[in-house]
C-alpha cells in the first residue's frame, strides 16, 4: 500500500478520495488525510462495521461527503485553479502503480478482511479494478442472486421474513441505480439528454416503492401504517438524494470560485493595460526611439503583453509570437527598433529553417543597418513569406564580399534547402535591404 | 504632405498653424506629448473623458484630435464614443485614434467610428505630429500594424480580390498590395517609387481601403476582431 500514499505533510490540506481505490477510496483518502497506515484504517473500519454497523455508517458518510480527487483532464467539471498543484502531485503517484498493476494485487490480497467487511455487501469488489470498482454493478449483482436465494429457500421450507427481505432488496437496488444515474448527471460524462433524468427518477421510484413494500406486504394496514409509509418515502429519498445535492452545491460552490479567480486576473490585466503599458508607451516616446531606455521599455512592454495576452494567443506553434521573441531578444542586443507585423494564422508546425532563415536576416539588418527594422509575416494556406526590411546603407557587394557570403549560406542556402526561396533586394525608395523568405507548404510535407 | 491652402484654420497671423486637441485619460501622457509635438502644431486643449473630450472638442473646434482609444467616463464607449458625439458638432474635426494596445477589436471599432487612421502610443513626437499633418491633409494613416489588420480581416491572405472597385468588402488586387508594403514598413512615397504609381494614387488607395474598412459589413470586422485580441 506504500505506493498509494506517501507520508507527506503537504498530503494533509483537504480529505479527498484518491481516484486509485478499492471500493470507494474513502480508507484510503482518510489514510492519506491523516497520514495513518491505509492498512490500519482498513482494519479500524473493519472492526468498526462488526460492531453494529458503525463502519459501514461512517464509510458511508464520508463517501458522501469527501469530494472526488479532481482528475488531471479526466473530470472537466472541475477548476484547474488551486487544487491543480495537488492534482499534479497526486497524479504523479497514482500514475507508478497504474504501470505496474499487479502490485495492486498483493496489496488487495492482504487485507481482504477488512475490505469485505468495510462495504458489507460489497465485499466481491476487492477482486476487481484497484482504479474503479463497479459498485453498482455488483450491488445489483448480489440483491437478484439474494432475492433467488431467499426464493429458494422459502421453497425448501426455510422460514425467511421474505415481505421484509424483497422490499428490502428493492429499496437497495433502487438506491444503487439512483446514486448511478446522479454520479452521471453530475459529471456531465454522457450525452446530457432528459433520458438520464427519467431514469435518475425512476430509481428513485423504485426506492420508494421498496419502502411502501415493507407496509403493505406486513399487516392490514391502518392509519399509523399509512402514515408511517409516507414518512418513510420521504426520508428515504431524501437519503439517497442527500449525498448527491452535497455534491452539487460543492461543485457549484468550486465553479464560482474559479470564475471569481477568473474575473480577478482580468482585472489585473486590464489595470496593468491601463497603467504599466501607458507608462512604458510614454518611456519609449520621450527617450527617443533608439535610446537605452526606450529599448527596455520596449521589451518590458513586449514581456508583459505576452504574459497579459497568453490566454488568448491562438495555437500550439505561432509562427508571429516566434519571430516576436526574437525580436526581443535583438533588440536587447543591439541598438534597433524591431516591429513585427503578423497577417493569418498558421495552424502547423513552422520549419525551423524559415525561422533560423528569420533570425538571421533580423540579427543582420540589426548587426549592419540599425534604426528600425520592419519584420512582416504572411501567412496563407499554401504559403508562408516573411519578409524582413532595413533602412540601413544598404550594401554593395563589392564592400563586404566576405559578410555577405555568410549571409548567402545561412539564409540563401538554407531556404533552399528546405525547400524555399530568398532573395535580398534593396529596400524601400532604394534605401536599405530587404530581405524576402518564402517557403510553399506543400513542400515542407516532404522535408524532414 | 500638408497642403496649406486645404487647412481652413488660420491662427494668430500663420497661416499654416494645426490646431490640435489631445484626449488622453492621463495626464503624464498627455503632458509628454504635448511637450513632445512639433512647434508648428497649436494644443488648443486637453482632455481625460469622454464627456470632457466632447465638450472641449465642440468648444474649441481644432482640426484635429489626438484621441486615446480607451477612455473612462461617458457610456463606456470611450473614443469610438467620442467620435460620434463629437463630429457633427465638430464638422471641419478629424480624428486620430491613439492606442497603446494592438488589438484588433479597438483599433477596428474607433476606426468604423470614423478616426482617420490609428497610430501607436509609443510613436515618437514627430511620428505623431507628421501623422496629424497628413490627417489634415486628408490623407489615412495607417500602420503597418493597421494595415496588417485590413490585410486579415478583409481576406486578402486567402485570395480574397474585389472584382470591381465599388465592392466593399473586398479589396482590389491593387489595395492589396499597397497595403502588402504599408504593412512591411514602407512610407507612402516608397509604396509609390515600388508600384510605379504617383503618391497621390498611393493616397487615393489608402483612403478607399478606410472607406471599405469603416463602411464594410463583412463579418470579420466586428466579429474576428473581439474573438482575435492580439496581433
Amino acid at each position: 500500500m506504500t505506493q498509494l500514499r506517501p507520508t507527506d505533510p503537504r498530503f494533509t490540506g483537504h480529505l479527498v478520495r484518491p481516484r486509485l481505490r478499492i471500493v470507494a477510496g474513502v480508507c484510503a483518502g482518510f489514510a492519506r488525510h491523516s497520514g495513518l497506515p491505509v492498512t490500519f484504517v482498513r482494519t479500524v473500519t473493519f472492526v468498526l462495521a462488526l460492531c453494529g454497523g458503525a463502519g459501514v455508517l461512517l464509510y458511508g458518510w464520508l463517501w458522501a461527503t469527501t469530494p472526488d480527487e479532481s482528475a488531471d483532464g479526466a473530470a472537466g467539471s472541475d477548476p484547474r485553479g488551486d487544487r491543480l498543484p495537488k492534482a499534479a502531485l497526486t497524479g504523479a503517484n497514482t500514475t507508478l502503480p497504474d504501470n505496474r498493476n499487479p502490485q495492486a494485487d498483493p496489496s488487495a490480497g492482504l487485507t481482504p478482511g477488512p475490505a469485505v467487511a468495510t462495504a458489507g455487501a460489497e465485499a466481491d469488489a476487492v477482486t476487481g479494478e484497484p482504479r474503479r470498482a463497479p459498485v453498482t454493478e455488483i450491488l445489483l449483482g448480489l440483491a437478484l442472486v439474494g432475492t433467488a436465494g431467499a426464493l429458494i429457500a422459502n421453497r425448501l421450507g426455510a422460514d425467511l421474513p421474505l415481505d421484509a427481505i424483497i422490499p428490502a432488496i428493492v429499496a437497495l437496488a433502487g438506491t444503487g441505480l439512483a446514486w448511478r444515474q446522479f454520479a452521471e448527471l453530475r459529471s456531465g460524462a454522457g450525452p446530457r439528454s432528459s433520458g438520464m433524468l427519467v431514469r435518475a427518477l425512476g430509481a428513485l421510484v423504485l426506492v420508494a416503492l421498496g419502502i411502501l413494500l415493507f407496509f403493505i406486504t406486513s399487516e392490514s394496514p391502518n392509519v399509523w401504517t399509512v402514515i408511517v409509509a409516507a414518512m418513510s418515502v420521504l426520508v428515504g429519498v431524501a437519503v439517497v438524494v442527500a449525498p448527491w445535492a452535497v455534491r452539487l452545491t460543492r461543485d457549484l460552490s468550486d465553479e464560482r470560485a474559479a470564475r471569481e479567480r477568473e474575473a480577478g486576473r482580468a482585472e489585473m490585466a486590464a489595470h496593468l493595460h491601463d497603467s504599466v503599458l501607458q507608462t512604458l508607451a510614454l518611456i519609449q516616446q520621450k527617450a527617443g526611439p533608439h535610446s537605452d531606455a526606450a529599448r527596455l521599455a520596449r521589451a518590458q512592454e513586449r514581456d508583459l503583453r505576452e504574459w497579459l495576452f497568453t490566454g488568448a494567443a491562438n495555437g500550439p506553434v505561432d509562427l508571429a509570437a516566434e519571430l516576436r521573441g526574437i525580436a526581443t531578444t535583438v533588440e536587447r542586443e543591439f541598438a534597433v527598433h524591431v516591429d513585427v507585423v503578423s497577417v493569418g494564422t498558421v495552424d502547423r508546425e513552422v520549419p525551423e529553417a524559415l525561422l533560423a532563415a528569420a533570425r538571421e536576416a533580423i540579427l543582420n539588418a540589426a548587426r549592419h543597418a540599425g534604426g528600425s527594422v520592419s519584420v512582416y509575416v504572411e501567412s496563407s494556406p499554401t504559403a508562408i513569406e516573411v519578409s524582413v526590411t532595413d533602412r540601413g546603407p544598404g550594401f554593395s557587394i563589392g564592400d563586404i564580399p566576405a559578410d555577405r557570403m555568410g549571409v548567402r549560406e545561412s539564409i540563401l542556402a538554407r531556404m533552399q534547402r528546405a525547400g524555399g526561396t530568398a532573395s535580398v533586394r534593396p529596400g524601400p525608395g532604394g534605401t536599405g535591404t530587404e530581405i524576402r523568405l518564402s517557403l510553399p507548404l506543400d513542400i515542407q510535407e516532404d522535408t524532414p | 504632405m500638408t497642403d496649406p491652402t486645404t487647412d481652413p484654420t488660420t491662427v494668430a497671423g500663420i497661416p499654416c498653424d494645426l490646431t490640435v486637441v489631445i484626449v488622453d485619460d492621463h495626464s503624464i501622457f498627455r503632458s509628454g506629448l504635448r511637450s513632445e509635438l512639433d512647434p508648428a502644431l497649436r494644443v488648443l486643449g486637453e482632455a481625460a473623458t469622454v464627456d470632457e473630450a466632447i465638450a472641449v472638442v465642440v468648444a474649441t473646434q481644432p482640426r484635429v484630435v489626438l484621441l486615446d482609444v480607451h477612455l473612462p467616463g461617458g457610456t463606456g464607449g470611450g473614443g469610438a464614443e467620442v467620435i460620434r458625439a463629437a463630429a457633427p458638432q465638430a464638422p471641419s474635426t478629424l480624428f486620430l485614434a491613439l492606442s497603446v494596445s494592438d488589438a484588433a477589436d479597438d483599433v477596428v471599432t474607433v476606426i468604423r467610428a470614423g478616426a482617420r487612421g490609428y497610430i501607436t502610443k509609443s510613436a515618437s513626437g514627430a511620428e505623431v505630429s507628421d501623422a496629424a499633418r497628413r490627417v489634415a491633409g486628408g490623407d489615412a494613416v495607417f500602420s503597418p500594424r493597421l494595415a496588417g489588420f485590413v490585410l486579415d480581416a478583409f481576406g486578402a491572405v486567402a485570395g480574397e480580390t474585389a472584382a470591381t472597385t465599388d465592392e466593399l468588402d473586398r479589396l482590389s488586387a491593387r489595395e492589396q498590395e499597397v497595403m502588402r508594403l504599408i504593412a512591411r514598413g514602407y512610407a507612402y512615397k516608397e509604396v509609390a517609387s515600388a508600384l510605379f504609381i504617383s503618391p497621390k494614387t498611393v493616397e487615393t488607395h489608402v483612403s478607399a481601403v478606410l472607406r471599405k474598412l469603416q463602411l464594410s459589413s463583412r463579418h470579420e470586422l466586428t466579429a474576428w476582431a473581439t474573438a482575435r485580441k492580439l496581433l
